[in-house]
């Protein structure tokens, strides 16, 4: 873990960007770094939207544009057809959703089997690293 | 090493053509769609013009003989590894024995070839600069000649460690066109004997709806529409065509050649579909209607410069996620 200077001086660096949040995570656990009460401070837990007990949340691997199907998909009754519908069991690795990073589509992929929950991100939203996507209720 | 399982009618290996030999009665040959079969490349970590496999007729089925990453690109054929359903414009990985099935085209784009792609290009043998199948004097591609059930193909890298798993946006949904979703319109320049045509017959082109024949294919497109009159009787000399243009015999119904085309001919040219849109020609299936726009020669350079740089865009968004040092786009 960081010393409480550490995180100062991040916290500083910080201060001067727009960026609204930053997590680090080292073996010893993690540490949330954002805006409160008009300073870059330490920031708990309760920051994450956490989802419901009996579900995970699976979070963005990178930044883009979160797609909840491929561009190409046929329509499906006015509507792209999605790759996780609320209430479809999904396998291992099964791609949950896409993230747009300029012409590349890079997978959203389920860590473990399990049944989708809620979608928590728009179509087309822009996301980043950890934003949460998808809740998956494990089978 | 892939082994072709169906009955591949009209399956092809393609590279980018056969440039440079048409002095020597020599076509370009060359895949159809040549933005997917370059996408398809860049996927694996290729040159964007090494030898894919061009599949016109489905199902279409493979099975790969050991491990091998590959790329599908251009029609979106609900492709299935197994039983496994994959996303299209996309890089994936099989193990030995997995089969590969591609089923009739679907979704929004109409398009009506897929180009699978291979580590390094499938690896045939090099005829006069290219890996093209020359269908006419039966070189090139593999034994000169389409794929049948039983052919076996060689990854000419299969053992290239190949980062998979990933995709790009298909240039359909990327690239501006005249047309749109439901309405394919090609971007066209007046050729040498578009003047000696009625000048209502030069209107019916531009306004009219043209249907593609059953009687196309890679060799050209045969159209039907409302004839095109010639102003007076032309009598022309055999010259030299390319792929694009449009030409326009007795009957009155255009022909627009294709990459198969051959070197020489002797009707009228009406006009040339730019280089710019042949792959959404090449792409539209027999039975869909296509519609002509005119333009100019400094729009269609603009046109080929915007397909260029959105090569070189997936080329280096591509090189840049699978972390390569070097890479072969250009």
């Amino acid at each position: 873990m960081k010393a409480p200077h550490e995180l100062r001086e991040i916290a500083g660096w910080l201060a001067a960007t727009d960026i609204a949040l930053l997590e680090l995570r080292m073996p010893g656990g993690r540490v949330r770094l954002g805006w409160r009460d008009g300073a870059v401070t330490v920031l708990g837990d309760e920051a994450v939207p956490l989802a419901a007990a009996d579900t995970f949340t699976v979070t963005a691997p990178s930044v883009g544009v979160f797609l909840p199907a491929h561009p190409a998909h046929p329509a499906d009754r006015g509507s792209v057809a999605p790759l996780a519908r609320v209430g479809a069991r999904v396998e291992a690795g099964q791609a949950l959703g896409l993230l747009q990073v300029g012409v590349l589509l890079l997978p959203v992929p389920a860590p473990r089997a399990g049944v989708v929950a809620a979608l928590r991100a728009r179509a087309g939203a822009a996301v980043g690293y950890g934003t949460p996507l998808v809740d998956l209720r494990p089978l | 090493m892939i082994e072709v399982l169906s009955n591949a009618a009209l399956a092809t290996v393609q590279d980018l053509g056969r440039l440079g030999n048409l002095r020597f009665g020599v076509g370009t040959a060359g895949a159809m769609d040549d933005l997917a079969l370059a996408a398809g490349n860049l996927l694996l970590g290729n040159a964007p013009g090494a030898a894919g496999i061009e599949i016109p007729v489905f199902p279409f089925r493979v099975r790969f003989v050991e491990d091998c990453a590959f790329a599908l690109t251009g029609a979106d054929c609900a492709a299935k590894l197994d039983t496994q359903p994959l996303l299209p414009w996309w890089s994936h990985q099989a193990r030995a024995g997995q089969v590969l099935t591609l089923g009739p085209p679907q979704g929004q784009a109409r398009a009506s070839r897929a180009l699978l792609c291979l580590p390094g290009g499938v690896d045939v043998p090099e005829v006069l600069g290219s890996r093209s199948t020359q269908m006419r004097g039966a070189f090139g591609g593999h034994e000169g000649r389409a794929l049948r059930q039983g052919d076996l193909l060689r990854a000419a890298a299969p053992r290239r460690a190949c980062r998979t798993g990933f995709g790009v946006v298909p240039p359909a949904f990327a690239l501006p066109s005249p047309g749109s979703a439901d309405r394919l319109a090609l971007r066209v320049l007046p050729a040498a004997e578009y003047l000696g045509f009625a000048a209502t017959s030069r209107a019916a082109f531009w306004a009219g709806r043209w249907r593609i024949t059953a009687q196309s294919d890679r060799y050209g497109y045969r159209l039907a529409g409302e004839a095109l009159q010639a102003a007076a009787p032309m009598e022309l000399r055999s010259h030299g065509i390319v792929p694009g243009v449009i030409q326009v015999p007795h009957n009155g119904q255009p022909i627009i050649q294709m990459r198969d085309a051959q070197p020489s001919g002797g009707y009228p040219k009406f006009g040339t579909v730019i280089e710019a849109d042949l792959w959404r020609l090449g792409q539209a299936p027999i039975g869909s209607h296509i519609h002509f726009v005119e333009t100019t020669w400094d729009d269609a350079v603009a046109a080929l410069e915007e397909k260029q740089a959105w090569l070189a865009r997936v080329g280096r968004m591509v090189a840049l996620h699978r972390g390569d040092t070097a890479q072969g786009a250009a």
